[in-house]
C-alpha cells in the first residue's frame, strides 16, 4: 500500500512525535501528548485499577496532559504529577473555561484544524442529504462489494494472527433514567 | 396502527372473496375445492400482513439491504484499494462472528468520501467512509465503529424505521414476491429508496445509544481493547463542529457528549477491567493504512 494514499493526520503525527520525544511508551499511543480536561470530579489513581490507591481528587475542568492509555484508563500528568484517571472522565482539548495558552495548546489547535479545517460545500458532494434523498443505485459497485466478502475461516486466521482471543460478555442493560 | 393493518387486510379479503365468487358461480353447485383454495389464500395474505408488521424473513431483509447498499454506493463508490477493503472485511467479519447473527452474509466497505460517517444496511451491509477511517489510530477503534454498525443490523433498527415509514401495502407486496431479478423489482426499488432517505434523517436516538453499548461489548468479545469506540467519539469531539464533513453525522446522531456520558456510566463499575490488556493492534492498522 502506498503511504501517500492515506497520509498521516497532522494530529497523529504530532501526538506520536511528542510522545516519542518524551519517551512515553506506556499503553496505547492514541491521543498521547494531547491536552484534555475532566468533565466530572475524578479520582487520580496510582495505577490503572478501580481499587488502586487514590492520590487525590480532581475537580471538574482540571486540565491534564495525556501520556498514554491502558484500557479504560488514561495515564496523565497534572500539575507536574503523574497518575491514572478514567478515560471517560476526560474530554480532549481545552476546558471550556479558562482556556490556557501555553505554546503547546496553540500548536495543538493549529494541528487539529490544519488537516480537517472547515470547507464550504459547493455543488453536490458524495454522501450529501440531496444524494441520499434522490438515490441512484450502483449495481457494479455492489457486485464488487460481494467479491470482498470474507469467510469465517479467513476471519479466524486473521484474528489468530493478531492474537485476538474471543471472550464472553453479556450485552449491557440500558442505564436507568 | 390498527387501521394501517386493517385496511389492506380488508381490501385483500374483499378481492379474494370476489375472485372466488366468480368460479363458484360458474358451477351449479359450489365447488368445495375453490372455497378451500380461497380460504388458504386469505390465510396467506393474512400471514403476509402479519409479517409486514412483525418479522421480515431474512432473505427479504438481505434483499432490501442490498438495494440500500447499492444506493449508498451510488452516492460514494468503494475506495479502490483491495488491501484496505480486505482488512476492514477481516475485522468486521471477526466481530460479527461474536454476535447472535454470525451467519448473515456480512460485507464491509470503505466508501471513497471525505465525509466523516459510517452506515449499516439491513442484512449485514456495513460502510465506513475514508474520512472517518483517517481519523482512527488503531484496529480497536475501527472495530469499535464497525461493532456499533453491526449492532444496528443485529437489532434491525433500519428495518424497523423503514417499516414504520413505508406503506403497509408496499411491504406486503414486496414480501409476497419471489426473489427474482433484483434490478427490476419495483417494490424493492421503492423500499430501498425510502430506506436510503432514512440516512439523511437518522435513526431513533435510543437506537444509537443501544448500538454504542452493544458495540463496546462486541469489541470486547472479539478480543479487542473495548475502548476503541469511545476513543473515536473523543477524537470527533476535537474536530471543528462547523466542518461540513461532519454535518450529516452530527445531524443524524445524538450529541457526542451524551454518547460519551452514557458510555461512561455503562462501562463503569469495573465491568471492563478484565479486558484491560486486550490489544488495540496499532501496528497492524498502521501497516495496512500505509502509516510508518
Amino acid at each position: 500500500m502506498k503511504s501517500q494514499a492515506w497520509g498521516k493526520s497532522p494530529l497523529r503525527a504530532l501526538a506520536a512525535s511528542l510522545a516519542l520525544a518524551c519517551g512515553l511508551l506506556i499503553g496505547g499511543m492514541a491521543h498521547a501528548g494531547e491536552t484534555a480536561y475532566t468533565v466530572r470530579p475524578t479520582d487520580l489513581k496510582s495505577r490503572y485499577y478501580t481499587d488502586a490507591q487514590t492520590l487525590r481528587s480532581l475537580p471538574t475542568n482540571t486540565r491534564v496532559e495525556i501520556l498514554g492509555r491502558r484500557g479504560g484508563w488514561n495515564h496523565i500528568k497534572v500539575e507536574g504529577k503523574t497518575g491514572w484517571v478514567k478515560m471517560l472522565s476526560l474530554r480532549l482539548g481545552q476546558a471550556p473555561q479558562g482556556r490556557g495558552d501555553n505554546g503547546f495548546s496553540t500548536l495543538f489547535n493549529v494541528a487539529a484544524t490544519g488537516g480537517t479545517g472547515s470547507t464550504s460545500t459547493t455543488g453536490v458532494r458524495g454522501l450529501s442529504e440531496e444524494k441520499l434523498n434522490n438515490p441512484h443505485p450502483n449495481p457494479q459497485q455492489l457486485a464488487k462489494m460481494h467479491t470482498l466478502e470474507v469467510s469465517k475461516a479467513q476471519a479466524e486466521r486473521f484474528a489468530q494472527a493478531g492474537h485476538l482471543k474471543p471472550e464472553h460478555m453479556d450485552y449491557l442493560p440500558a442505564p436507568a433514567k | 396502527m390498527k387501521t394501517r393493518i386493517a385496511i389492506p387486510l380488508a381490501i385483500a379479503t374483499a378481492t379474494l372473496l370476489c375472485a372466488c365468487a366468480l368460479p363458484a358461480a360458474a358451477f351449479d353447485f359450489g365447488n368445495l375445492d375453490d372455497i378451500k383454495g380461497a380460504l388458504k389464500k386469505v390465510e396467506k395474505v393474512g400471514q403476509q400482513v402479519k409479517t409486514a408488521t412483525g418479522d421480515i424473513p431474512q432473505s427479504k431483509e438481505i434483499e432490501m439491504g442490498g438495494g440500500i447498499a447499492s444506493n449508498l454506493l451510488g452516492a460514494a463508490p468503494l475506495v479502490n484499494n483491495a488491501a484496505v477493503q480486505k482488512y476492514v472485511n477481516d475485522v468486521g467479519r471477526w466481530l460479527a462472528m461474536q454476535t447472535e447473527r454470525p451467519d448473515l452474509p456480512w460485507q464491509f466497505g470503505v466508501l471513497d468520501d471525505d465525509d466523516v460517517n459510517a452506515f449499516a444496511a439491513p442484512g449485514g451491509y456495513v460502510f465506513i467512509t475514508k474520512g472517518l477511517l483517517m481519523h482512527m489510530h488503531n484496529e480497536a477503534e475501527l472495530a469499535g465503529v464497525l461493532a456499533h454498525e453491526i449492532s444496528h443490523v443485529l437489532r434491525k433498527h433500519h428495518l424497523k424505521a423503514i417499516k414504520k415509514g413505508a406503506r403497509t401495502e408496499l411491504m406486503v407486496e414486496f414480501l409476497s414476491e419471489a426473489t427474482k431479478d433484483k434490478g427490476s423489482n419495483a417494490n424493492l426499488v421503492k423500499l430501498a429508496n425510502a430506506g436510503t432517505q432514512l440516512y439523511a434523517r437518522g435513526l431513533d436516538k435510543e437506537d444509537e445509544f443501544e448500538a454504542d453499548r452493544m458495540g463496546v461489548v462486541i469489541a470486547a468479545r472479539a478480543g479487542y481493547d473495548p475502548y476503541g469506540l469511545p476513543a473515536v467519539l473523543q477524537t470527533l469531539e476535537t474536530l471543528n463542529p462547523k466542518d461540513s464533513k461532519l454535518a450529516l453525522m452530527f445531524k443524524t446522531h445524538p450529541a457526542l457528549q451524551d454518547r460519551l456520558n452514557l458510555l461512561s456510566q455503562e462501562m463503569g463499575g469495573g465491568r471492563f477491567d478484565r479486558f484491560q490488556d486486550q490489544p488495540d493492534l496499532t501496528a497492524r492498522f498502521d501497516s495496512v493504512m500505509g502509516i510508518k
